[in-house]
């Protein structure tokens, strides 16, 4: 097969999983909180509530558009996409598995391209995410969206630095900014994974899934949305299907930064003490400590309450920003004494 | 004035992890916990003879006709005017029936007063709590929707008499 077909090939198949994904957890994510609260959850639409993602889709497309008097149209249609289009983009670098072949054919290695400065790709692409929610907060003439939008962009970029100082902390650990050396560095034993890489690789596996949970804007730092204050937040005045994409954003975000925690700190697809594991078994390794943390994203959110945006600015300016410089340091300490 | 001494937080309760990780796994459990939902239409709610539910007309021992004799007692103790009621003669031996007995269940407010005041033991709250219909009119119902065999509603006639039993005799025709 050429390579252009390989990777188109590639391409869907990796993003319409993501689709994929993303639907399901609109799905899992009704399922697991009707749990955690004694209830069933959906179960009308076939078999299990399985086809309520499709269900809703269809109310979703069905469903009248709205652009409020006053709002700026071309950012107020814009502002979706900008949110939903990031949050999908960065799953490219992702390295889900090594080396693969289906029916003979090399299909070289199983994520869309292998960029030798992913990380720096990553970050990036992540980092534009934020203009989808304070422009969608700001297009749509509302004092609600208004304050939802600055109030995530604030929360976003505060928590986007311990992000980034603790990926720097898996970067100097592996000496690569390419996602898939950092992942072929973890390979082997358990504990080779970055997450226990004493005394720092902890400390920054905590900060960055906390920071993941900011930069998603979910709980307990969802003051995007709000729903108690701000009527919904950012996405007060949309309806449709510009409504369901910022969710499908969310989702994509979600299961992005699920992986990137998964390529950092986990060791990505690599079985434990089975560095010659056959693709699909990486696969499927990968795949479950993906969906640990999806998973972990919704049981916080129906554990934890929402902080204070005070509280929410204390703790990423005054506590998880110095923890994370230090643990940078150390870091850098230790591994020119020779202790990595 | 009060002057309140806040506790000084210990250095794991300042981290908050600890309680994060407790709390995580107080809802892990309840997931697994037995669920309350009741579904709905295929479990209908369990009703027993002290739900007061719609009012519904009991039929005498025959099952053709109706214990009403359209006295109006319950048409004058509905506060809510859902019952409306048009009388006529009949050969039989209580001489007076309803020709026309109509409640609207959209006015009805399921108070039993007219179970109170009935004197023939003909109308009674039944179980029946669905109410759901495509227009106004059907809601309106007539002796048709109302009536029911009165073994339908013995256990409410047996609960009503029980807690009516102090002062109320039972009634000569019942």
């Amino acid at each position: 097969m050429s390579p252009v077909l390989v990777w188109l090939v590639k391409c869907i198949v990796i993003y319409g999983g993501l689709i994929t994904v993303a639907a399901a957890m609109s799905l899992a994510e009704r399922k697991v909180s009707a749990w955690i609260q004694f209830r069933i959850g959906p179960n009308r639409v076939g078999p299990w509530g399985l086809l309520q993602p499709l269900a809703d889709g269809v109310k979703f497309i069905f469903k009248e558009e709205l652009i409020p008097e006053g709002a700026n149209p071309t950012l107020f249609r814009l502002a979706p996409l900008l949110s939903a289009i990031p949050a999908m983009l960065a799953i490219a670098v992702i390295p889900f598995a090594g080396e693969f072949s289906i029916l003979g054919q090399d299909m070289g290695t199983l994520s869309i391209a292998d960029l030798d400065i992913s990380v720096l790709y990553v970050i990036a692409i992540g980092g534009l995410g934020v203009y989808g929610v304070i422009l969608g907060g700001w297009s749509s003439n509302s004092k609600y969206s208004l304050l939802g939008g600055l109030r995530a962009s604030a929360q976003m970029v505060s928590y986007e630095l311990s992000l980034i100082l603790c990926i720097l902390v898996v970067v100097v650990l592996s000496g690569t900014l390419d996602l898939r050396q950092i992942v072929a560095d973890q390979s082997g034993a358990i504990w080779n994974w970055n997450l226990f890489a004493l005394p720092v690789g902890p400390v920054a596996f905590v900060l960055f899934v906390i920071a993941t949970f900011a930069e998603t804007n979910r709980h307990p730092f969802d003051f995007a949305e709000c729903e108690p204050e701000l009527v919904g937040g950012f996405h007060t005045e949309y309806s449709s299907m510009k409504f369901a994409l910022f969710f499908l954003g969310e989702y994509c975000a979600m299961t992005v930064m699920s992986c990137l925690t998964t390529v950092f700190f986990l060791g990505g697809g690599n079985v434990p003490f089975w560095p010659e594991a056959p693709w699909f078994m990486q696969l499927g390794c990968f795949l479950t400590k993906m969906g640990f943390f999806l998973f972990l994203f919704i049981w916080v959110r129906w554990t934890l309450p929402r902080l204070r945006f005070d509280q929410l600015m204390a703790l990423g300016w005054k506590v998880m920003l110095p923890i994370s410089i230090v643990n940078l340091f150390v870091t850098g300490g230790l591994l020119s004494l020779g202790w990595f | 004035m009060v002057i309140v001494k806040r506790k000084e937080l210990s250095f794991s309760e300042k981290l908050y992890l600890p309680q994060i990780l407790q709390a995580l796994s107080h809802s892990l459990r309840a997931i697994f916990k037995p669920k309350i939902t009741r579904q709905y239409p295929e479990e209908p709610l369990q009703t027993t003879e002290v739900t007061r539910g719609q009012p519904r007309l009991a039929l005498l021992e025959d099952s053709q006709n109706l214990a009403c004799v359209s006295c109006g007692l319950c048409e004058a103790a509905c506060p809510a005017y859902a019952i409306t009621i048009d009388g006529q003669e009949t050969d039989r031996f209580i001489e007076r029936e309803p020709e026309r007995f109509e409640i609207d269940m959209l006015r009805c407010i399921l108070c039993g007063f007219c179970e109170e005041a009935c004197p023939k033991d003909a109308i009674f709250m039944s179980g029946e709590l669905e109410l759901a219909d495509f227009t106004r009119a059907a809601l309106v119902y007539d002796i048709d929707k109302l009536k029911r065999p009165k073994e339908k509603l013995q256990k409410r006639i047996d609960y009503f008499y029980q807690v009516n039993n102090r002062w109320r005799k039972p009634s000569s025709t019942s």
